[in-house]
């Protein structure tokens, strides 16, 4: 390939599945025995509904507890150690790089999306209970950088709250962008959006492979993983069933169409 | 300055009022902001009350005033700190019931250990040998002072609060109490920030039972009832949290109402005072609470606008 995006894997921080197991009241879920996301920049979880692509992205966050396996993070190739995500508390994942937008609509009702903003970029340092002066600093360091994302995703009133769906949608995902990731998984981020938001997204999610960032994207609509992704895992009933370049995927016919039906390949 | 018309029962009467609009903004904090349900305020006020009034009393103390109260009371700051951050590590992650229940539990249990342990607390005769940490003549005048000394922290604690709103920890907060698991994956450490949020408000709630036991000069297991609670809980849902002078406003109308207007100017027979009129503020409050953990009407209080707050402090 002669893709300019595509880096080395080996500097590319990835995660390593193994032998990873969840069931819900005596169902399985999901049951992966190997898997490796990150070797692309850009990478397409796809699957029918139900088949675990939610349960999986939520067990890598630590959100949902695993039955059994494991799950580390290899962090690009200069920064050192491997990290046990499946014994880190979920509030960690955030300070290595790893995050993920939701499928289901998650905000915060009270917050304005500036509050949401200024949250996500705000360190630990200035949410002390003593540190009652820290908002115009804290404001200074971070304003730049936020006001850059409202600008370009053209929010309505950013003083205000985000009030449908699809904002909601977008604002979770700018929330994910202001964390810096370098892991980023991304659950169904078109469903809802307006295509001109689609497309900005998309864009950014370019933006930041380019820049050393991985992407995981859980998507629907399959035109988005064709033209995204340089790696295509196709999940089904909790399982890996294929995996392989778009192209590859795209001519097992028979495998896509049977569980996503006619006209998708 | 002439005070006559400041007699001993409305000193006492504000004092009370005061002290539970403290209790009431720190409780704003905690329920108001990151949603956690303390129904066990007179717990953590009780039990600084007590730890501060065993040591003020009990050690024969080798420095002059104000050194032993000073220290006392930091001791009884202390102990309800430390006692806030294990009950807050306890029901951090339990749900409304839960805390309801924990926090209610812990101010029975400290009820149970003031009255059992009567060697050091006196158990339910009391214990006496509280004073002033100073002396400027009639006890009219040392109350009077008292009573500024605590209008100045309650004053403090007011303007906490009010920064707590304009300051990244209260917008931390207001994202706890709002969605918890998406706070976590923006990377918070919401678990610690809940114990720390409860063991720093607990502090607080046990400087205001030291300076109460110091007016009050008696230290009662009657003291240490529901009462105290209910009058926090109630003045603050009253007032909503929708802005901080909700608390002060809304125990200034109940509790104020109830323990000042009517008991001092109200032309009512006398023996209505020692029966009926604490019964039937018992019972209101009492009423106000069942309605509060049925319907659950935290919600409705209204929140402060933080539309408005945003746009004032980084508008343009
Ligand atoms: N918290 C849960 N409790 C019970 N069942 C669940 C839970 N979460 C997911 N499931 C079930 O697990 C299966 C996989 O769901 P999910 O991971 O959301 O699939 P996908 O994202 O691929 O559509 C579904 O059958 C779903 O009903
Ligand atoms: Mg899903």
């Amino acid at each position: 390939m002669t893709d300019p995006v595509e880096a080395p894997a080996e500097v590319r921080p990835r995660i390593h599945i193994e032998k990873v197991v969840k069931s819900f009241s005596g169902r399985v879920v999901v049951d992966v025995d190997e898997m490796v996301l990150g070797e692309h920049p850009i990478e397409g979880l796809i699957g029918p509904n139900g088949a675990g692509k939610t349960t999986l992205m939520r067990m890598i966050m630590h959100s949902t507890a695993l039955d059994q396996g494991r799950i580390t993070l290899l962090p690009s190739g200069a920064e050192g150690e491997q990290i046990e995500l499946s014994q880190l508390p979920t509030h960690h994942m955030a300070s290595h790089g790893v995050v993920k937008s939701n499928q289901v609509i998650m905000d915060f009702e009270k917050l304005t999306i500036w509050d949401s903003l200024l949250l996500a970029l705000a360190g630990a340092k200035y949410e002390q209970p003593l540190r009652i002066f820290s908002e115009s600093d804290l404001f200074q360091e971070s304003a730049e950088t936020a006001r850059e994302f409202l600008d370009f995703f053209s929010f309505g009133d950013p003083f205000g709250h985000a009030e449908s769906a699809g904002e909601k949608k977008l604002l979770d995902i700018v929330r994910c962008l202001m964390l810096k990731p370098k892991f980023l998984l991304l659950d169904e981020p078109t469903a809802g959006l307006p295509d001109e938001t689609t497309d900005k997204v998309m864009q950014v999610v370019r933006e930041l492979a380019v820049s050393g960032t991985s992407i995981v994207i859980v998507e629907h609509d399959l035109n988005v993983i064709w033209s995204l992704s340089d790696q295509v895992h196709f999940m089904a009933e909790g399982s890996v069933v294929m995996r392989g370049d778009p192209k590859t995927i795209r001519e097992n016919h028979t495998v896509v169409e049977k569980y996503l039906g006619e006209g998708h390949v | 300055m002439n005070l006559d018309w400041l007699d001993a029962f409305l000193v006492s009467g504000l004092f009370f009022v005061v002290m539970i609009i403290g209790l009431a903004l720190l409780l704003h904090i905690q329920l108001g902001l990151a949603r956690i349900a303390n129904f066990g305020v007179v717990g953590f006020w009780g039990i600084g009350m007590y730890s501060f009034g065993v040591l003020f009393v009990k050690v024969d103390w080798p420095f002059g005033d104000p050194w032993p109260f000073l220290i006392s009371a930091a001791f009884g700051s202390v102990v309800a700190g430390l006692s806030g951050l294990l009950v807050g590590w306890l029901i951090a992650d339990l749900d409304e019931d839960g805390v309801l229940v924990g926090t209610l539990g812990f101010a029975t249990a400290v009820w149970i250990l003031a009255t059992t342990e009567q060697d050091l607390t006196g158990g339910a005769l009391g214990m006496g040998g509280l004073r002033f940490p100073y002396d400027i003549g009639t006890v009219k005048a040392n109350e009077t002072l008292w009573l500024v000394l605590l209008i100045i922290v309650v004053a403090l604690i007011l303007y906490y609060v009010h920064r707590v709103h304009r300051a990244p920890y209260g917008r931390l907060l207001t994202a706890i109490g709002d969605n918890e698991p998406l706070a976590r994956s923006l990377g918070k450490a919401t678990f610690r920030t809940k114990i720390w949020l409860f063991a720093f408000a607990s502090a607080g709630m046990g400087l205001l039972g030291a300076m109460y036991g110091v007016m009050e000069r008696f230290l009662e297991t009657a003291n240490i009832g529901i009462d105290i609670t209910l009058a926090a809980i109630v003045g603050l849902i009253l007032g909503g949290t929708a802005r901080v002078w909700g608390a002060v406003i809304g125990v200034a109308i109940s509790v104020g109402v109830f323990d000042i207007l009517v008991q001092s100017y109200l032309p009512l027979p006398r023996d209505w005072y020692s029966q009926a009129i604490p019964v039937l503020r018992e019972a209101i409050f009492g009423a106000v609470l069942i309605i509060v953990l049925l319907f659950r009407p935290l919600g409705v209080l209204g929140d402060m606008r933080r539309d408005k707050l945003m746009r004032s402090m980084h508008g343009d």
